[in-house]
């Protein structure tokens, strides 16, 4: 790991950083804050899956709520109907229609016979996502515009699990997990694809690769780990409603990633963390400009600092990175693309 | 951290044709802060203030119904504080906004609980926001609640007290009147969400059991702007009675296009339980007139000079905001006022502020005046029995039809 | 009821193709996608009711919305559009931030709230059996004269062959002395003042909010790919066909159902035809 002469890599020290202090919060912290941070890396994992689609796959997907509501969703209603509550079923359950969500749209949008814009793609994201809204405000089964309300905590055995240090150290190990396996994923061989395929999709086409195929995937598995994100959020508030699967949430992880920058996985984490702690302060004082400076951030961030505040502290050359070396023992040694 | 309270509260609704003042909104956000706002106690006391929290749409679609709600208890805690406090501390009032969205409303609610500590949370206005923030200030909070709006029913939750009218309270006596001149032809026109879905479903009965019909009962997204196949059904099965529930922001174009469609020419009648002084300015009042609302207080009672109580309560009112949203009933105004009195007495005879005996206090308590009349909680219901009104509007005004005999039962819980 | 209910359609429809025509002569001849159209309807209804609260006449307020909403238009693609040429994607986020700070800004200025505001043609004309109200008959011609002025500036003057040109063969115009950038500046301002006047139109009809412009915007993006970007017509046949089957569709099925089925059918018509249902061209 030499790619920063003068010593660590930068997005490994940003890396260890966040997790200690993840770790190490909820000793110093109240139970509100506890709560807040909690919140902050749920949404982190919403944020991880945009990040998979667009800095990753170069999929725009505006639509990444209907994935991580449509899961809080389906966790809700099994928790009310059914009283599914236990964490080893209903996690699973919300990673699953997360996964089946996002296949099929994956499948809708992505696998045509030629490959299809990149507008067609982030409009049919966005339509998905407002259909979600639609249909879990018309339809009165989800409760209409109330949404869900007191959703039964969520269960280890007999012992509920309510918002507060054990739902912390949950949530940060299931984001410790999802943010390791997709660090690993994109660095791999397949990594390199993506990677291919970002910079000349044509060209990754002649060379024999299912382009569409590969994307899809990786779409699919940027929605499972919405889904994990819906669920756990459907629990920790103990509500859903129509907007948690709509647009609002949808532009949010957007928000997040090109704040946060693309295509660094910790990057989508850390514009998280930033946009709903600045959020929350400005919105305590000034909630009727907090927006608007929201979106003025986000029209800097696009105009001049495409990579984002990541953009800041990681060279370039860092941020491409290098992949998992290849299936035999081939000369790996500069797998940037 | 929240910010201190300007003099005269620097967030009121937008007085039509006072625009070019409103421009300063920027100054005065950053002076004063909207988020969330501290009323401290202003005489100095040795004994800690007692914190009760409001959490209530100060913006947002139903914006004027929170703005009355945060108002009324800006008077009460100053009127309440100024005649000696509660148990001999102060009050201190804390005000969140709950926006119209129930994702912000409770995170905004945890900071009360959680963060301010407060010892009553009063607010909510729609049902799915007494939904998703009752879990948060009731079970996960340990803190009572009280909820001020006209609802449902069927809340029977503990340490959830309910200081609105319900159907029971709102139809009973209403259908009847409407029914009496011979219309027999219903049509439930409704926002899709809880309250409309239940309180049809209790209005439905009153006018089976009354020898009516309902003809059609249809529910829309609440941003459902376009009412043509609505409208034209109206007209076409001729119905008497429109008995609908729609609410902003569908409401203004549903009955611009009832109107337009000449539904009250042809001699339909509108009615709306919702309905009070706050909206008369929300539609041109020929699209209004010969609505029939029915609820707990009317601006007419005041001005008819039969209840004085009412009149001096809503002239103090009028005084002190002159320019915001009025005193009324179905913005959850009155129900703020019997919660915060019902509250006040309650600590006052527990003699502490521990919520079981706080809680137990409220289930029977009472108020001898309030706005058109005293009001009580009926014991182990969570509900209150209250006097009700029948009005029609008549050019931009409501006049009372019908009074209630007396206080009118809940129906709930029992 | 036929008579009463083609009405409804049609007026319906109206307005979603104002909104989609400013929307589409943007997306076909520039190629940027304005995620933030909805917000420039917006600051037409908002500048209507700004004429309504100073006690101006409101038909006065319709008629300088269009040129206001323009002239912004024409001030952020000279100081923020213009940058995002190269980049559809860019583009989109970029004017989705715009439009975010519109409409929040907007939302501030009217205190979050909702407003109605009185049409400059109250009333009803009777025609037989069924009344029919005034202003949605305005509109409805308005938008006839709209369509058809646009169509004759793009297709039947030398600015329009410009326009076209551009967009064609941005390289090839400027050869031919053509200031490609003095054309797209003039073309997205020309579409804001088409979104300005939708704005100002609908908003007696609906009560301005600051979402009022967001509820139409996927419809209208929707309109475009469904009629198919590059054209005139496309966008315009797209509108009808969207604005027409929300309006008809709660006429035959629940209103609930109708709510989502025109979305699902057009993201399905969509997917099918790539290229639009009014194009000739294939892929």
């Amino acid at each position: 790991m030499t790619l920063n002469p003068r010593g660590w890599p930068v997005i490994l020290v940003l890396e260890l950083a966040v997790l200690a202090a993840l770790l190490a919060m909820p000793a110093g912290l109240d139970h509100f804050w506890v709560i807040f941070v909690t919140r902050v890396m749920i949404l982190a994992l919403l944020a991880i899956s945009f990040d998979l689609c667009w800095g990753y796959a170069g999929i725009m997907s505006f639509g990444q709520a209907l994935f991580f509501g449509g899961a809080g969703y389906a966790v809700a209603v099994a928790a009310r109907d059914l009283e599914i509550t236990s964490v080893f079923i209903a996690l699973p359950m919300a990673v699953a229609v997360g996964f089946v969500f996002s296949l099929f749209v994956g499948w809708f949008l992505l696998m045509t016979r030629f490959p299809p814009p990149i507008i067609f793609v982030a409009l049919g994201t966005l339509t998905g996502s407002y259909i979600g809204q639609r249909l879990a405000l018309s339809w009165y089964y989800l409760g209409g515009q109330n949404g869900i309300p007191s959703i039964p905590s969520l269960t280890v055995g007999d012992y509920p699990l309510y918002e507060g240090p054990v739902f912390y150290y949950m949530v940060l190990g299931l984001l410790l997990g999802v943010y390791l396996l997709c660090r690993w994923l994109v660095r791999s061989q397949f990594g390199l694809v993506l990677a291919g395929v970002r910079q000349q999709e044509s060209r990754l086409t002649f060379l024999g690769y299912r382009v569409q195929t590969y994307k899809t995937m990786m779409f699919a598995l940027a929605g499972s780990i919405a889904g994990l994100g819906g669920g756990l959020l459907a629990f920790h508030d103990g509500f859903i409603w129509p907007n948690s699967i709509g647009i609002l949430v949808s532009t949010q992880a957007v928000i997040f990633v090109l704040f946060g920058g693309i295509g660094t996985l910790i990057g989508a984490v850390i514009g998280v963390g930033a946009i709903e702690y600045v959020g929350f302060e400005l919105a305590d004082r000034y909630p009727q400009i907090w927006p608007i400076i929201l979106g003025a951030l986000l029209l800097v961030v696009v105009m001049f600092r495409p990579t984002g505040l990541i953009g800041l502290l990681v060279p370039e050359r860092e941020r491409y990175g290098r992949f998992g070396k290849p299936p035999k023992g081939e000369d790996g040694d500069d797998g940037a693309a | 951290m929240s910010e201190r309270e300007s003099a005269n509260g620097g967030w009121e609704v937008l007085p039509r044709r006072r625009f070019l003042s409103s421009t300063a909104w920027t100054a005065g956000a950053v002076a004063t802060g909207l988020g969330s706002w501290v009323v401290p106690a202003k005489w100095a006391s040795a004994a800690d203030p007692i914190k009760v929290g409001i959490a209530t749409d100060l913006t947002g679609a139903i914006g004027i119904a929170g703005n009355a709600c945060a108002n009324t208890a800006r008077m009460m805690v100053e009127d309440i504080n100024a005649a000696g406090g509660v148990i001999g501390r102060p009050l201190e009032l804390y005000i969140e906004d709950t926006a119209s969205n129930e994702s912000v409303a409770v995170n905004n609610v945890r900071k009360l609980v959680q963060r301010h500590r407060v010892d009553v949370v009063l607010g909510g206005i729609t049902s799915s926001m007494r939904n998703a923030i009752k879990d948060v200030i009731v079970n996960r909070g340990r803190t009572l609640y009280i909820y001020p709006q006209l609802y449902e029913g069927r809340e029977c939750t503990p340490y959830l007290f309910c200081t609105g009218p319900t159907p029971a309270q709102q139809c009973d006596a209403l259908i009847p009147w409407l029914m009496a001149d011979g219309a027999k032809r219903f049509a439930f026109p409704s926002a899709n969400y809880i309250w409309p879905h239940r309180l049809n479903e209790y209005a439905r009965k009153v006018v089976e059991a009354n020898g009516g019909e309902v003809v059609f009962e249809e529910y829309y997204p609440l941003d459902q702007i376009e009412y043509s196949a609505t409208v034209s059904k109206i007209m076409n099965e001729n119905i008497d009675i429109v008995f609908f529930t729609v609410i902003p922001p569908g409401l203004a174009p549903f009955v611009k296009q009832v109107y337009e469609a000449g539904y009250q020419q042809r001699g339909g009648r509108l009615s709306c339980v919702y309905y009070d002084e706050n909206l008369l300015n929300f539609h041109p009042p020929h699209e209004m007139e010969g609505l029939v609302s029915c609820l707990d207080y009317f601006r007419a009672i005041s001005d008819g000079g039969e209840h004085q109580f009412s009149a001096d309560l809503h002239a103090r009112y009028d005084a002190k905001f002159p320019d915001g949203p009025g005193f009324a009933a179905g913005s959850a105004a009155t129900g703020i006022y019997r919660g915060l009195k019902m509250w006040e007495a309650a600590v006052n005879e527990a003699g502490n502020l521990e919520r079981d005996d706080v809680a137990a206090a409220i289930d029977h308590a009472k108020i001898e005046n309030g706005p058109g009349g005293g009001s009580e909680m009926v014991p182990g219901t969570y509900h209150c029995r209250m006097n009700m009104y029948i009005a029609v509007c008549k050019s931009g005004r409501y006049e009372i039809a019908q009074q209630s005999d007396g206080m009118v039962e809940p129906g709930e819980c029992a | 009821m036929p008579i009463d209910a083609a009405f409804d359609i049609i007026s319906f429809t109206s307005f979603v193709v104002l909104v989609v025509l400013g929307l589409g002569v943007i997306a076909s001849m520039m190629g940027i996608f304005n995620l933030g159209h909805g917000d420039f309807v917006l600051l037409g209804a908002y500048t209507v009711f700004v004429f309504d609260e100073l006690g101006l006449p409101i038909w006065l307020g319709m008629t300088v919305a269009p040129f206001a909403v323009a002239l912004v238009g024409l001030v952020l693609e000279r100081t923020v559009i213009r940058r995002f040429y190269a980049a559809p994607v860019i583009a989109m986020l970029g004017t989705y931030a715009i439009g975010v700070v519109i409409r929040e800004t907007v939302r501030g200025l009217i205190g979050g709230l909702y407003h109605a505001i009185p049409e400059p043609l109250p009333g009803m004309i009777d025609i037989g059996e069924i009344s029919i109200s005034k202003w949605r008959l305005t509109v409805i011609l308005i938008t006839i004269l709209v369509v058809l002025v646009s169509y004759l500036l793009l297709r039947r003057t030398t600015l329009g062959l410009k326009i076209r040109a551009s967009l064609e063969n941005p390289a090839l115009a400027r050869s031919a002395a053509i200031s490609t950038g003095q054309i797209y500046a003039l073309t997205f301002a020309f579409g804001c003042g088409l979104a300005g006047l939708a704005g100002a139109l609908m908003v007696p009809a609906f009560s301005l909010s600051a979402d009022l412009g967001v509820r139409f915007l996927i419809q209208a993006f929707l309109a475009i790919m469904l009629g198919g970007i590059g054209t005139f017509e496309g966008p315009i046949g797209g509108a009808a066909l969207i604005g027409a089957s929300t309006a008809a569709f709660p006429w035959v099925m629940n209103p609930i159902l109708a709510d989502i089925m025109v979305f699902v059918l057009a993201i399905v018509a969509i997917r099918l035809r790539p290229t639009g249902l009014f194009t000739k061209r294939r892929l």
